[in-house]
């Protein structure tokens, strides 16, 4: 595909505010500006918006934002295909809505030990990554997305059945209780953010240069002495916590779980919102959450042709623009 | 009851040995995991329901008509999503591709003829008779034939038409059977049509057999092909025939004896048990990876 030069021109013509490399003393005055006029832009923003339909939209795009992130530490700079993204979601919503209706933990317990079981169960999920590769570990994870579901949905004493589980309680963070739309928008972008730190100091480290080195060529990466199975574990397991934390926001946000939050067309719609927005870049994913989002919020009175909408965006994208909106790097052969 | 549970479960292994044969095939020639081929071939039996059921068409040109019906939407999928693809980009690009196209698909199916489970006519009789002492009702026997003659007439097909042949020579190197003079994209399309047909036989036995037809089935397709084409080998064609029967049968028994709530589950304990101990499958080779 010849869309390669397109995306050089367009990334210089941005290169100011984006690309950490360049730094001329001007840049770096401009960009810092930026960022607090940024800053400043989100966090007012509940105090002049006051639709809580857009609010609230905020809030669901800051959620997927989070998981999307985690999902481009995977596939963006891994180069692995994970379908059972929403299962590791499901996981930590389903870990905090337990934890708060029947055993009466905190929000902010509930959501670190939702992130911890998320970790335990994706390292679980990826160990075998050093046998099983490519199509077979796509598969895999199908595989675990698929019997995340059947259990949430037949073990009706645990998880509710398919009606999930309702009525989970107001979360409190430091005594301060999150009800409107704008406190979930503060705790929403504080996780968005938290997300965005850590996973930044992932990534401009050695690990998220040996993640790249996987991705270009594994093979010529583990020649250069790159432990790959465990850069690939780490990854994978890293990636899927956020999609923890998402999950554990979601139950507290919606107050009411049931498995088809989480099943794997979700997954799909998270990997499609990831190379929408451009795989590999931190920030990107969002672009493609936002893009998506409003898609489907665009044609919601048509929601029966949702995943029509979703697999002509799937294979539209892929045949025309396959490194995405912002996206560093398309798949190559 | 024993010997009811294992013909029943043949016959049903039988079944998916078609659908995995048209799975194992595309699989085998581009190594591309077709995610679509479950909700194409669905699509194909549900035709077959709203001519028999809806239309009163007469089986002998209703059956066909799906049939082909089914396998020209599987070669223009290969046409439209996966076509430009091939060549230049990661396989993991015509993945994602692949499973856009399933789920519009699904969603087309679906505005059509809704999510709910469909009543499939049996289209032959059910006449119980006894082998040996052991009950056996006739549309297992003849949908075990049928299915039967169809695996051997495609094997027959593949080693002996010239078409069949350079299928297999395309499986074997696409680049160099190219250089050779074989036509590969005529190839693909065909290969692709293949697949529509065999699934849309192996979905319109199931559906006769068990009176039942719905979209979810389609995901579940595509599923059972992949593991059965896993647990054999992938792209082997024996390798179809024992993922096939292990399935159907295991599938069966654990229904039968356990709970019919575990059908699904076992076919996917199995695909992580085959996938962590042998992911070549029984009859697979193991692939060195050349630099």
């Amino acid at each position: 595909m010849n869309s390669r030069p397109a995306h050089v021109m367009h990334s210089r013509a941005t290169a100011t505010n984006r690309n950490p490399e360049h730094t001329s003393p001007q840049s770096s005055g401009r960009k810092l500006g930026l960022y607090v006029v940024l800053t400043f832009f989100v966090l007012s923003l509940p105090q002049w918006l006051t639709d809580n339909y857009v609010l609230g939209l905020i809030n669901f795009m800051t959620i997927f934002g989070i998981c999307c992130m985690g999902l481009n530490l995977i596939l963006g700079y891994t180069g692995f295909l994970s379908l059972g993204h929403a299962a590791f979601y499901g996981i930590g919503a389903y870990t905090t809505a337990i934890l708060m209706t029947r055993h009466g933990f905190g929000f902010m317990s509930a959501l670190a030990l939702s992130g911890m079981l998320t970790l335990v169960s994706a390292l679980i999920v990826s160990i075998p990554i050093r046998k099983i590769r490519g199509d077979y570990f796509c598969l895999l994870t199908i595989a675990f997305g698929e019997i995340f579901r059947l259990i949430a949905q037949a073990w009706i004493p645990f998880t509710g059945g398919a009606m999930g589980i309702v009525g989970i309680p107001i979360p409190k963070i430091f005594g301060y209780a999150i009800q409107s739309e704008a406190d979930f928008y503060y705790v929403a972008i504080g996780l968005l953010a938290f997300t965005y730190i850590t996973l930044y100091l992932f990534v401009r480290t050695k690990f998220g240069r040996a993640l790249i080195a996987i991705r270009e060529d594994e093979l010529a990466a583990q020649a250069m002495g790159v432990n790959t199975p465990l850069y690939t574990i780490l990854a994978f397991s890293i990636g899927s916590i956020y999609a923890g934390f998402a999950g554990s926001l979601l139950a507290v946000y919606q107050t009411t779980i049931t498995p088809s939050n989480f099943r794997i067309e979700e997954s799909c719609l998270m990997i499609i919102m990831v190379i929408v927005g451009g795989m590999g870049r931190l920030l990107a994913p969002l672009a493609g959450v936002v893009v998506m989002t409003l898609a489907t919020e665009f044609f919601r009175s048509f929601s029966e042709y949702r995943m029509l909408i979703i697999g002509a965006m799937m294979i539209l994208v892929l045949l025309f623009r396959p490194q995405g909106i912002f996206g560093t790097s398309a798949f190559k052969n | 009851m024993f010997w009811n549970v294992l013909i029943v479960g043949i016959m049903v292994g039988a079944i998916y040995t078609l659908v995995t044969m048209g799975y194992s095939m595309v699989y085998g020639l581009l190594r591309l995991m077709n995610f679509a081929h479950g909700d194409v071939y669905i699509l194909g039996t549900l035709l077959a329901w709203t001519l028999l059921s809806a239309h009163h068409v007469s089986p002998i040109l209703a059956i066909p008509a799906a049939i082909l019906a089914g396998g020209a939407l599987a070669a223009l999928v290969e046409l439209v999503a996966y076509r430009r693809l091939r060549s230049t980009q990661h396989r993991m690009i015509s993945m994602i591709t692949a499973l856009g196209a399933a789920y519009m698909i699904q969603n087309l199916s679906e505005l059509k003829w809704g999510n709910q489970v469909l009543p499939f006519p049996s289209l032959f009789p059910y006449d119980t008779f006894s082998i040996l002492g052991v009950g056996v009702s006739l549309t297992n026997i003849v949908t075990l034939c049928i299915a039967i003659a169809i695996i051997l007439f495609f094997n027959v097909f593949l080693k002996h038409h010239k078409m069949g042949k350079a299928i297999l020579c395309a499986s074997e190197d696409l680049t160099i059977s190219s250089l050779m003079g074989i036509p590969i994209n005529k190839t693909v399309s065909i290969v692709y049509f293949l697949g529509g047909v065999l699934g849309v036989i192996g979905g319109i036995l199931y559906s006769s057999s068990y009176n039942v037809i719905s979209i979810s089935m389609g995901f579940r397709g595509t599923i059972v092909a992949f593991t059965a084409a896993v647990i054999g080998g992938i792209g082997s064609f024996s390798g179809a025939l024992i993922g096939g029967m292990i399935l159907g049968i295991s599938e069966n028994f654990v229904g039968v004896y356990v709970s019919s709530m575990f059908r699904d589950p076992i076919i996917f304990l199995l695909l992580i048990v085959i996938l962590l101990f042998k992911p070549t499958g029984i009859l697979g080779k193991n692939e060195i990876q050349k630099v």
